[in-house]
């Protein structure tokens, strides 16, 4: 089978006035579908470039990246942003919901980017909002939610798009243990059902969770577990 | 898309109610300045053209250029040459006119000493008050007989009846008339002042008070049902074709009711146009509060690009956002409008004409100028970088 992520000899530098800053300096590496893998890595170490190569919120300076078949080299952003909707699933450590809008808007908002039309795109929020237990809330506003709350929500909206990969940064990160525990069981719940998990986190003990672990420093990445 | 935009757009106007009319304000007094213009403009031509229409729109006058070459084609045979060359003219009466001092024992008065024919009262539906219009045989033997308007006839005998008693018009030397009617008040015709006239027989005015070598004006009685206008335009094309253009100048209400109707229309637009410019400071407040919710909405921008909106979906929003905000503007600048015109209209008794194309218009062009000025904002908002925009606080 084709994997889902593949990076060949990825670079990524940036100019930051003389000094070029090697973020991420010859990562090759394959995510195969249905995998479950964490990335860790202490800060500085290239683990956010890594994730947003990943993410397609940013191209490569070098080197090949495909996500599900698409080559990202030289796309533009409204290629990059086409993929982004269709092939990945964000979810942050800040929730990142929009705060002026109820649970099922927000579920529904990729979708809206995708076309779908108004009374399928509530349907299939609807229905991710219960797959994430939260059934009951559709009509609350993040700052009606509780810290776990809100990340089912947030995990709800990157599924509803069916995408390739979850790309998790630090999911647990605002949370409280026992929450965050939650969570991690629902991303493993979420991987059992075949999904393909990257879980972006600088917390070996999260990283742990992982069925494969890939650790970056000084912009290379090395294997462990 | 393009219903979740607006529905989008008016939850981020409804958040924050004050800023969101602070900004508009601009437009509103814009657009509301511009509407009332329009609407006072056209209910003034409005007012202007009835007042007009209720003196009579049935006589045309022609005055002839006294340095013209040609005024000598101008005699008394030429209202027989124009009736016969010019279709729908009932009457048309020569009238001599100068103004002269008139006396009374200590009473005197700057009048219009007008010589015309026994038969002008009755054409242009003059009332006599009290006495009687002097008759054909009257003029034909240049009798010394006068007939006031009512102002002059209040002037001199305030406190008496005129009729029967003799008045001295001033002209080189003063001659004595008998007053033989005073005339009801009518109102003046913008070319004819009834009212602060005194009348003598036409002949008696060449043969006494002084001689012209040309008849000083014609006062044409349009056929009854005829278009005044197109009699006008007639007489106009006849006149310009035998004495030349340059030779007569000719006023009929309803020339001056369209002359009217094109002046305060041009003022309008002029006005108008002059309005319009606040619009364009509006527009600036538009752009501003927009970059300002750009700005602001940074994080909220980054999410939606992690989530798949393409830069155009972001302009899309933004643009539609400016729109809807430039359009709230407009509709409440239009509301702004008819109330002030309303006002306005009711204080000078104006009958109020409401333009719905001023409307329509005044909706179109606020859009236009959310498009214009939000278009800056919001190709800042889709250019924005995804990263950088999610890791805004």
């Amino acid at each position: 089978m084709k994997p889902v992520i593949e990076l060949e000899d990825v670079r990524r530098y940036y100019t930051m006035g003389e000094i070029i800053v090697k973020a991420l300096d010859g990562v090759t590496l394959t995510i195969s579908r249905g995998d479950f893998v964490s990335i860790t890595g202490p800060s500085g170490s290239g683990k956010s470039t890594l994730m947003n190569l990943i993410g397609c919120l940013d191209t490569p300076t070098d080197g090949y990246i495909h996500i599900d078949g698409e080559m990202t080299l030289g796309m533009d952003e409204k290629d990059l942003a086409y993929v982004r909707n269709q092939k990945v699933g964000f979810v942050f450590q800040q929730f990142n919901l929009l705060a002026k809008m109820s649970a099922l808007d927000n579920v529904a908002t990729p979708l809206l980017y995708t076309g779908v039309p108004y009374r399928e795109r509530r349907e299939i929020a609807m229905s991710a909002l219960k797959k994430v237990g939260l059934a009951d809330r559709m009509k609350h506003r993040p700052n009606e939610l509780s810290g776990g709350q809100k990340q089912r929500v947030a995990i709800a909206r990157s599924l509803v798009n069916n995408p390739s990969i979850l790309l998790a940064d630090e999911p647990t990160g605002a949370l409280d243990t026992h929450t965050g525990a939650q969570i991690l069981e629902l991303f493993e719940e979420l991987h059992s059902e075949g999904r393909t998990v990257v879980l972006v986190t600088h917390d070996t003990d999260i990283a742990r969770h992982a069925k494969r672990q890939i650790h970056v420093r000084d912009g290379r990445i090395g294997e462990a577990g | 898309m393009i219903w979740e935009n607006i529905h989008l757009a008016l939850k981020a106007m409804v958040a924050s109610k004050m800023r969101t009319l602070l900004s508009l304000l601009g437009i509103v007094i814009g657009v509301g300045s511009v509407i009332a213009i329009l609407t006072l403009g056209q209910s003034a031509t409005k007012s202007i053209t009835q007042t007009i229409v209720e003196g009579g729109l049935e006589t045309i006058t022609i005055f002839p250029d006294r340095s013209d070459p040609k005024v000598g084609e101008f005699d008394e045979e030429f209202t027989d040459v124009l009736k016969k060359n010019v279709d729908d003219i009932e009457t048309v009466l020569p009238v001599n006119s100068s103004s002269a001092l008139v006396r009374v024992e200590q009473e005197s008065s700057n009048a219009t000493v007008s010589g015309v024919v026994s038969s002008y009262a009755a054409v242009l539906d003059y009332e006599v008050a009290e006495g009687e219009f002097f008759t054909l045989a009257d003029n034909l033997s240049s009798r010394q007989v006068a007939v006031l308007g009512s102002e002059v006839a209040a002037e001199l005998f305030p406190n008496q009846s005129a009729v029967g008693r003799y008045i001295s018009i001033f002209r080189n030397q003063a001659k004595s008339y008998l007053v033989i009617a005073v005339m009801e008040e009518k109102d003046a015709n913008f070319n004819l002042q009834y009212n602060a006239s005194v009348y003598i027989p036409y002949n008696t005015y060449t043969d006494r008070f002084v001689k012209p070598t040309f008849v000083g004006s014609y006062v044409i009685r349009v056929a009854d049902g005829a278009d005044a206008l197109a009699v006008s335009d007639n007489v106009s094309t006849y006149l310009d074709s035998t004495v030349g253009t340059d030779a007569y100048r000719i006023f009929s209400p309803a020339s001056l009711a369209e002359m009217a109707t094109s002046i305060t229309g041009t003022l309008s637009s002029f006005l108008a146009a002059i309005a319009a410019i606040s619009l364009l400071v509006g527009g600036i407040g538009i752009m501003n509060i927009m970059l300002v919710s750009v700005a602001e909405r940074t994080k909220e921008i980054g999410v939606r690009k992690a989530l798949g909106a393409s830069p155009r979906v972001i302009m899309g929003q933004f643009i539609t956002e400016a729109m809807v905000l430039t359009l709230t503007g407009g509709l409440l600048g239009i509301v702004l409008g008819v109330s002030i015109s309303y006002i306005v209209a009711r204080a000078v008794e104006w009958q109020l004409f409401i333009s719905y194309t001023s409307f329509l218009l005044a909706a179109g062009f606020s859009t236009l100028v959310g498009v214009f000025f939000g278009w800056y904002p919001a190709y800042k908002a889709s250019k924005l970088d995804p990263i950088e925009a999610l890791n805004y606080e």
